[in-house]
């Protein structure tokens, strides 16, 4: 048993980029030219070429047309097959929604348990993963022997850090029968448009009593256009009609956590403080230094927003290019 | 439907937490515990499919005595029976040994369907429900929102990254894990609570089920993360800080 | 030396005919009285007991009827132009109780007052002034409500009440007319017998309308709860508050039967006055007409037919109506109990409602937030922590932990007690007092929150409480009460009136006006020492609206932690009204209404400062 496997994830026929990443780590695990990088799919001959342009070491081709749409029957039916041809010591693969589907099971077929979610490996093979969600890193070590299973979080490895090389292309076709897989897909889909969906949007620009006026109200849905984002407000905006009830976000509004919250002249009064006091990333932007939100933000500026929100907007547009 | 929905008992979120004196796991005395929440998401749905189709929900979950609390809850919001596998020892199980636990008990039970939280909130792991799913040998599905009873089976609906949704199809029996924000919670009210004291709680010492119990990974300490939550104050012109601010949303944040 | 004043003319002499009519008149009026009003009786008596009623002490119910009936004193006080009216009526007819009982015996030669003797013809006398009072007083009440018609009164006309002031004018006036009149002439008999067939028609119509308030009222205010808002505990495993018939008590119900339909309730109910569709005289109308229709023993829910459930919710229980009725209904344990009824079953199927109940089963705080939030604020502010030497616990709420603007109160006051030399600490931990999940009716939720509370001040040894919250006052020294034992707590206002000789003397110029809190004011009756405190600031004007009559700011009764409201916004109806008085500085003494007053001023540039009155304190620091 000997050597490492990375699965590594495609779309739209190109590798992903935590998929990278997941190499990044297989890198820092062990010598490069001990891992395999795995593909799967229906056709999987432009993913594996990306991928053995880069790497040193193996790109193993697993194509069949029962890969393709994913099921989790097909992979682990797939990957068990490889595995078995393989015997790695170690196999690697990026914490995607799509691994968290299979490789648990996969794992337990080799009677082992994935580590999951890695954002650091040590030394001596000691994987650290965050703990109740993130206030603690937890160290964890393999107490048996046999395969050992880790899935990387997005950004835990850098993706440049792959150590380069060109390598050797082989193909696999397992042997699956569709039969075997039990679950039946569909195409996958967006939600609905709707005129507003703060609980759903990624990216939201907040706007409260430092706007001032209606008429400067364009200056954040500006900013919230150039981020692809959803525009709301506190509620004395709301209030004073210049937005309609639906954009109000609070104890008496929407409840929302995307990923980036901008809060543009908001002070952080606890009433708005509750609806969104979940986001991820939390930006305020303020006049007041001493204004409460900048005790629950992320990232803070000082300023009118008069000015420091259109140099954002144009500094937004500019990165998309 | 007979739908067993397996819950766990994690610690109060938000509660501040501190690492204990051996360093392997948190001071646990000063602590409140609750259930976990995409476990409650999974006891919803289970409720809602036996509004609508009739059946029986079973509330499965392995842990100290304390773990009662949090089934009785269960009871109260609408189960109609609870399964305790007395466990003192969960921390020394790893995620294949606690699946153990719930698959001989689920098995006696023949269920048609079995409903899991997609993660808990102490160690997140994610695995139970899939393990479980592989020990029972049935079709599963994850990071479920919604199920729908089909003639065929049960249709649900997926959630994918970055916006996108899959429905897929199952036939029963199977396994699915819940994802957080599907389906309105139910709060506890005092009818239910009245009416859980009537329920059955069967107790099964964990040694009973015999199953295998040595972890394959081990949780060696516990350790404060480097980096601790501070704002971050940009300074600088209008522009300047835009600019900063822009690099730190694509580097530290992956939102550009 | 005695007046020449008339006296009062009677028939002399009484036919076998007359004697027989007057006979069956009287027995049959009695009768179909009886009839009708045995009815009524059976169903007050036969609701649920109320099991927390205590009769004793009695002092104050002997004080609060002496003072209410007999005295007429919230009649009056609230209203006084129509109070004084009705006052009169009143007292007409306690002192017409002898004449008429005199009236109906004499015919049989059983009459005891004689116009002639000595003692009758004063009392005669004396029952005239009041028989001209109340004949003036009830013409008053008839155009009011027929020609001024104000809107709490209702949009329809009442025939009945029309027909009632109708025969009390007659009877006044054929009694005054019999002054004017011999004895033997037939004008004096024909009075007479205008005067009985009145009072005879009049006594069968008291139980079925609103009137049967001449019998029930003075019981109903006697059997009052013994308390502001007084919230019964449940009784045993299947009470889970009022849901059905079966669930009204004796109290409720003897309450709905008195209801007089007086609008003053509704007059003063801020979601009334804001658009909402509650309206508490229909809450309690609608309980009556449930018990007229099905009585006490119906299953059907109250909730539906009779009152909406979302009718039910939009009660901030600012306890005016209750503070305001006349005959001792008290609307706030009804409308919670409806609410109990909803949500101990489940069936409140409320967004914000759920969220709010989830984030209490599993947290610590109504806001949801977590209470590393709060440990961050007592590191940085340093406030010490309660070890059981210090004289009062401060405790912080969640507005005055979460909240910037109740942390700075919070700040300022603990500035002012460290000034002072009074010792105080913070609990480590604090969970929410429980005040928004009591008046929203869920029980088992405020019982685990009293319970695990009054738990922890025991540990504690807390002796003493100051907070700066009127709902956390009020629910930890009342509501807990059910579960244990709470040490004594008061409002920050309290402490500071008392200590104010000590705090500098300097005074600012500003004009004043002081907010009320429903919890401060109405439900613990403290008017002057925030006021004292507020003057500290200058010039103390008031709203219109001031001390009992305060208007709610619309955060009360949980609904600061729900949805939007339909309508206007209470708050800035309440702020407008606060804004009108010219006052440069508003004073708060509770730290939702400040959020309240706070949100609805936000848009107006011009707006008053905003200010607790434990930062007017605090100003006075060096």
């Amino acid at each position: 048993m000997s050597g490492i496997l990375v699965v590594a994830e495609q779309r739209a026929g190109r590798i992903s980029r935590i998929s990278w990443e997941a190499l990044a780590a297989a890198h820092r695990l062990g010598d490069a030219r001990t891992v395999t990088a795995v593909v799967l799919g229906a056709e999987t001959e432009t993913p594996a070429a990306e991928l053995a342009a880069k790497i040193s070491g193996k790109v193993l081709r697993v194509e069949h047309g029962l890969l393709t749409p994913y099921t989790a029957d097909g992979y682990i039916i797939a990957l068990q097959q490889v595995i078995e041809r393989e015997e790695p010591a170690c196999v690697i693969f990026p914490h995607t929604y799509q691994v968290r589907d299979y490789a648990p099971a996969l794992a337990a077929r080799f009677a082992q348990v994935l580590i999951s979610d890695v954002i650091a490996i040590s030394e001596d093979r000691v994987f650290i993963r965050p703990l109740m969600q993130g206030r603690l890193n937890g160290s964890y070590r393999k107490s048996s022997s046999g395969i050992c299973f880790v899935s990387v979080q997005a950004g835990a490895f850098p993706a440049e850090t792959v150590i380069a090389g060109a390598a050797t292309v082989e193909l696999f076709a397992p042997v699956m029968d569709a039969a075997q897989l039990r679950t039946r897909p569909g195409e996958p889909y967006r939600a609905a448009a709707q005129t507003v969906d703060l609980g759903s949007a990624q990216i939201i620009v907040g706007v409260g009593r430092g706007i001032k006026s209606q008429e400067n109200l364009p200056i954040v849905q500006e900013l919230a256009a150039a981020l692809g984002g959803e525009v709301a407000a506190s509620r004395p905006i709301c209030d004073a009609g210049w937005l309609p009830m639906e954009f109000q976000v609070g104890s008496s509004g929407h409840t929302v956590a995307p990923k980036l919250y901008i809060a543009a002249g908001i002070s952080g009064a606890i009433q708005h403080l509750v609806g969104m006091k979940g986001s991820q990333c939390i930006v305020a932007i303020n006049k007041d230094p001493d204004a409460p939100i900048f005790e629950i933000a992320d990232y803070g500026i000082v300023g009118d927003l008069m000015e420091v929100v259109p140099a954002l907007t144009a500094a937004v547009k500019e990165a998309r290019q | 439907m007979k739908i067993i929905v397996a819950i766990k008992q994690v610690p109060e979120r938000d509660a501040p937490v501190c690492i204990d004196a051996a360093g392997k796991w948190i001071e646990e005395s000063d602590l409140q515990f609750a259930m976990n929440e995409s476990d409650a998401h999974a006891l919803e749905e289970a409720l809602q499919l036996k509004e609508k189709h009739g059946g029986e929900v079973i509330v499965l979950s392995a842990g100290p005595e304390r773990v009662a609390t949090t089934i009785r809850e269960a009871l109260a919001k609408g189960a109609d029976r609870a399964i305790h596998i007395i466990c003192d020892d969960l921390q020394k199980r790893d995620a294949l040994g606690l699946a153990r636990l719930l698959a001989a008990t689920a098995k006696s039970e023949n269920p048609d369907l079995v409903l899991t939280g997609l993660q808990s909130e102490d160690l997140g792991f994610g695995q139970t429900g899939v393990i479980l799913a592989e020990l029972l040998g049935l079709p599963h599905a994850t990071l479920i929102l919604h199920i729908e009873k089909t003639d065929s089976g049960i249709e649900v609906k997926r959630e994918l990254e970055e916006g996108w949704f899959q429905n897929i199809q199952l036939p029963l029996p199977a396994v699915v894990t819940m994802q957080s924000g599907g389906n309105k919670l139910r709060y506890a009210t005092l009818m239910g609570i009245k009416r859980a004291k009537t329920k059955e709680l069967r107790q099964i010492p964990a040694i009973e089920l015999g199953v295998a119990s040595e972890p394959t990974v081990l949780l060696e300490k516990i350790s404060w993360p480097q980096k601790q939550k501070a704002t971050q104050m940009i300074t600088g012109s209008a522009k300047d800080a835009a600019a900063t601010l822009v690099a730190k949303l694509k580097t530290e944040v992956h939102v550009l | 030396m005695m007046l020449m004043l008339p006296t009062l003319a009677e028939p002399q002499h009484f036919s076998s005919l007359e004697k027989l009519l007057l006979a069956i008149l009287v027995a049959g009026s009695i009768y179909v009285f009886w009839l009708r009003f045995s009815i009524v009786l059976g169903k007050i008596l036969n609701s649920k007991n109320d099991a927390d009623f205590h009769l004793f002490p009695i002092g104050p119910r002997i004080r609060d009827f002496f003072s209410e009936v007999l005295l007429q004193s919230k009649v009056i006080g609230q209203r006084p132009a129509a109070g004084v009216a009705h006052a009169l009526v009143f007292w007409a007819f306690c002192a017409f109780a002898i004449v008429t009982l005199n009236h109906c015996l004499s015919p049989f030669g059983l009459g005891f007052l004689s116009p002639s003797g000595f003692v009758g013809r004063i009392y005669f006398e004396i029952a005239a002034v009041f028989a001209a009072a109340c004949a003036f007083g009830i013409a008053g009440l008839f155009v009011r409500r027929f020609f001024v018609r104000p809107k709490w009164l209702g949009e329809k006309l009442s025939w009945e009440s029309g027909l009632i002031a109708l025969l009390i004018f007659l009877l006044m006036t054929t009694y005054l007319g019999a002054f004017f009149t011999a004895d033997a002439s037939p004008a004096t008999r024909a009075l007479w017998w205008i005067h009985t067939l009145a009072l005879f028609v009049f006594l069968p119509i008291i139980p079925n309308t609103k009137h049967l308030h001449l019998v029930l009222s003075p019981f109903t205010i006697f059997l009052s709860r013994g308390g502001f808002s007084q919230i019964p505990p449940l009784a045993g495993d299947e009470d889970f508050g009022l849901i059905a018939g079966t669930d009204l008590t004796q109290l409720v119900s003897l309450q709905a039967y008195s209801c007089v339909e007086c609008g003053r309730c509704t007059e003063h109910c801020p979601a009334n006055n804001t658009g909402k569709i509650l309206n508490p005289k229909q809450i309690v109308l609608g309980v009556r007409a449930y018990l007229k229709d099905l009585g006490p023993a119906s299953a059907e829910p109250l909730l539906g037919k009779y009152n909406s459930q979302e009718a039910a919710f939009q009660c901030t229980t600012c306890g005016a109506c209750e503070f305001q009725c006349p005959v001792g209904i008290e609307h706030l344990p009804i409308l919670i109990g409806l609410r109990r009824g909803a949500v101990n079953t489940g069936t409140w199927d409320d967004d914000y409602g759920a969220r709010l109940f989830l984030g209490l089963e599993r947290g610590s705080n109504a806001l949801g937030l977590s209470p590393s939030e709060r440990d961050k604020f007592i590191a940085r502010q340093q406030l010490p922590s309660f070890d059981g030497t210090q004289e009062y616990c401060l405790w912080l709420g969640c507005m005055g932990g979460y909240d910037p603007k109740g942390r700075e109160i919070v700040a300022d006051l603990a500035r002012v007690m460290n000034f002072l030399g009074v010792t105080f600490g913070v609990l480590r931990k604090e969970k929410c007092t429980g005040d928004p999940v009591r008046r929203l009716g869920n029980d088992l939720l405020f019982q685990q929150l009293a319970e695990e509370n009054l738990a922890s001040l025991a540990e504690n040894k807390v002796k003493k409480i100051i907070t700066i919250c009127p709902h956390c006052v009020r629910t930890i020294q009342e509501d807990w009460k059910e579960f244990g034992t709470p040490p004594p707590i008061e409002h920050h206002s309290e402490f500071l009136a008392r200590h104010l000789p000590q705090l500098p003397p300097v005074k600012d110029h500003d004009k004043i006006v002081f907010h009320d809190p429903c919890y401060l004011g109405r439900y613990r009756n403290v008017y002057d020492q925030p006021r004292a405190v507020a003057a500290l600031a200058g010039r103390l004007v008031e709203a219109e609206r001031n001390h009992e009559r305060s208007f709610c700011c619309g955060a009360g009764g949980g609904l600061t932690f729900l949805g939007e409201e339909t309508g206007q916004r209470i708050s800035q109806v309440r702020a407008a009204e606060l804004v009108a008085t010219g006052a440069t500085t508003i004073a708060a003494a509770c730290p939702f209404c400040n959020s309240m007053l706070r949100d609805a001023l936000a848009t107006d540039e011009h707006a008053p400062e905003l200010v607790d009155i434990a930062q007017i304190a605090a100003r006075r620091l060096p």
